[in-house]
């Protein structure tokens, strides 16, 4: 439990200086974008007849910082809004804190990449042993071919296909919203539950039929590399039953699995800006684009954050949760 | 030919006739072990000897049952005192047998655990596997067991494989293998892979076991040091063949088969020059190169006759020879 606590400590330290590196990145960033976006809000707020001073203190609600003066004091003023969670105001829709619409959209895109990661996971990984166990035959081929081709397709292309087909020519799923505000109020109850799983269908399934062929296919090499372990022949001479045998097999094979679900959760993360956007999904990604196109540069570091964030903390929790089910990496702590 | 060669052997623990076990490569079937008859009498340690490739590990699997896919047995029988001819038994039969009946353990540097499980977490899904009631009874046979063989019990039974030596992993394999009673005790390579003070202590706790629990073992090895060691009986494998077998000590002090003479006379002493042992010259064949017909050492054997290109030598006195044969019948 103390290698636990010590580990977790770890995790946290490392992800804090990620972050922090994030956040320096995007603030030097935006400084750097061609046109200065801190500047011409300035300039444009003294040019609609603001006094410098107003202008400048209306541009520090923006950014979290003063538009002028040394770098570095921006810098640090930009850190300790971070530190109270202050991410400035939104340019495009003033007097919007960033933070209030960042924190309201995270929870949805994070239910459709937890529900769509955890969906292919699943499919994949009983594919996948299917697919190893019986890699001689017609069904193994056929599951791998199956797997391989999907893999190849980009998510968005997948969504774009759901999207056309089944809210456009058959109007069997809802064509936008995480739920219909005028037939359910949000708590926790069936009917609101149910109309939300119903609008996050279609967005998570093309997260989960993009990415379950690459699980089948690694669950289906990591099966095959484990059938060939002595410790399997070893348990088959020792007369173990068929189900004990497939456990060992299933719970080894299994594992390096769980490396790249934390990695492949960053990516569905960043590709959920196109899933969102095609299923009209007001979730993280979703304003994230919509504030590229307004140019809302607060609103867009804010997200950049979020998202930031997300994985590092995903990231965090994968390991975490492998030192749970291996024991070398739990005893080494 | 045999049949009467082995029944004036004592009982035989296990009776292998005529056995023939052949993989399906792309070109075709190719026999790993052919036509071998032996004997393993009840109470005693064999030693089988061979170099990789010679077949000695198909037939060490093949007293459990378990040749693995794509091989499989073409010809001749395994017959287990109290079991019956092991060839025959279906799925279900042979993995109540194995284990509990056949123990059999692995070389060292084999990782014959599951990596993520504790010994003791493993024993018990052994115990579970073969319907075993009292599993508190069976932890306390374990127990016995690591610690007859000098192990810290709770402490290997709390331990995953990882935090074992190759000296500590070897006696947990010992244990899993007699933990059920098995009476037959198969070891493939038992201290390959481990240093020269852990075979020795290795050796020592299969010549102690053995004789304690009254067992039949067969000791699968490419050192003949070890043979020497532990066995009462030996038998020499090359290319698929057994080529002599007999009493240890006899083979030992007058090898009889070129190839067991050379065998030996490869060996390094402890005194003398290095050089006066004598390496044999030639590779030995791969399932595709072992010849068809004929002796399968010829290429390699000091007394080739013409008739060795065509005829494979019956194994007349616990040696298969032409040449051995022709003198000693003179």
């Amino acid at each position: 439990m103390r290698g636990f606590l010590r580990r977790l400590a770890g995790h946290l330290t490392r992800g804090l200086v990620m972050i922090w590196v994030v956040v320096t990145f995007t603030f030097f960033l935006i400084r750097l974008m061609p046109g200065d976006p801190v500047q011409v809000q300035y300039e444009k707020l003294i040019a609609q007849g603001m006094s410098p001073d107003q202008a400048a203190s209306a541009t520090a609600v923006t950014y979290g910082f003063v538009p002028h003066g040394p770098v570095w004091k921006q810098y640090l003023e930009y850190l300790s809004g971070l530190i109270r969670l202050d991410l400035g105001v939104s340019v495009d829709s003033q007097g919007v804190a960033v933070a209030d619409r960042v924190f309201g959209a995270m929870p949805w895109t994070v239910l459709l990449v937890l529900s769509g990661i955890l969906v292919s996971f699943l499919v994949g990984v009983v594919l996948g042993v299917v697919a190893a166990l019986k890699r001689s035959t017609a069904v193994g081929h056929s599951l791998s071919i199956a797997g391989s081709l999907l893999h190849g397709v980009p998510p968005f292309v997948i969504a774009i296909v759901l999207a056309a087909v089944f809210t456009r020519r058959y109007r069997w799923f809802p064509s936008g919203g995480q739920y219909n505000g005028d037939e359910v109020a949000p708590g926790f109850y069936y009917d609101f539950i149910g109309d939300v799983a119903y609008h996050a269908f279609l967005p998570a399934a093309a997260f989960a039929i993009a990415s379950y062929g690459g699980w089948l296919l690694a669950m289906r090499s990591s099966v095959a590399s484990v059938l060939g372990d002595d410790f399997l022949l070893a348990a088959e001479l020792r007369g173990l039953t068929r189900m004990t045998r497939f456990r060992y097999l299933a719970r080894n094979a299994i594992l390096p699995l769980f490396t790249v679900l934390a990695i492949s959760f960053g990516l569905v993360f960043g590709g959920s800006i196109f899933i969102e956007r095609i299923f009209n999904y007001p979730g993280l990604g979703m304003l994230l684009f919509a504030s590229i196109g307004a140019r809302d540069f607060s609103m867009m570091s804010g997200a950049f954050l979020m998202i930031t964030a997300a994985v590092i903390v995903a990231n965090i929790l994968a390991d975490l949760l492998y030192t749970f089910i291996d024991p070398r990496v739990r005893r080494q702590a | 030919m045999s049949i009467v060669e082995l029944s004036t052997e004592t009982l035989p623990g296990v009776a292998i006739s005529g056995l023939t076990i052949a993989y399906r490569t792309d070109a075709g079937e190719l026999a790993a072990v052919s036509d071998i008859t032996l004997g393993l009498p009840a109470g005693t340690i064999t030693g089988l000897v061979g170099e990789s490739g010679s077949g000695k590990s198909t037939l060490a699997l093949s007293l459990l049952g378990a040749v693995q896919k794509p091989g499989r047995v073409t010809a001749g029988s395994v017959v287990i005192d109290g079991i019956g001819d092991i060839t025959k038994l279906d799925e279900h039969a042979l993995q109540s047998v194995r284990g509990a009946q056949i123990g059999y353990v692995f070389q060292a540097a084999q990782n014959s655990l599951n990596p993520l499980k504790t010994v003791g977490k493993q024993l018990l899904d052994l115990g579970r596997s073969h319907r075993v009631k009292d599993l508190r009874g069976l932890l306390r046979e374990a127990k016995v067991l690591l610690s007859r063989m000098g192990l810290a019990a709770e402490r290997v039974l709390d331990s995953y494989q990882h935090e074992l030596s190759g000296g500590m992993r070897q006696r947990v394999g010992i244990m899993f293998a007699l933990v059920l009673n098995a009476h037959l005790l198969v070891l493939d390579e038992p201290t390959t892979a481990l240093d020269m003070i852990t075979q020795a202590n290795i050796l020592q706790i299969v010549r102690d076991v053995h004789a304690e629990r009254g067992l039949t073992t067969l000791i699968v090895t490419h050192d003949v040091g070890v043979v020497a060691e532990v066995a009462d009986r030996m038998a020499v494998m090359y290319g698929g063949r057994v080529v002599e077998h007999g009493q240890t000590m006899e083979i030992l002090g007058a090898p009889r088969h070129p190839y067991t003479r050379g065998l030996i006379s490869a060996i390094p002493r402890l005194t003398g020059p290095v050089d006066a042992a004598k390496p044999l010259p030639g590779t030995p064949p791969t399932l595709g190169t072992i010849p068809r017909t004929g002796c399968v050492f010829r290429q390699r054997c000091p007394l080739r006759m013409e008739i060795c290109d065509t005829v494979a030598p019956a194994m007349i006195g616990g040696v298969a020879c032409h040449a051995v044969n022709e003198t000693e019948q003179l």
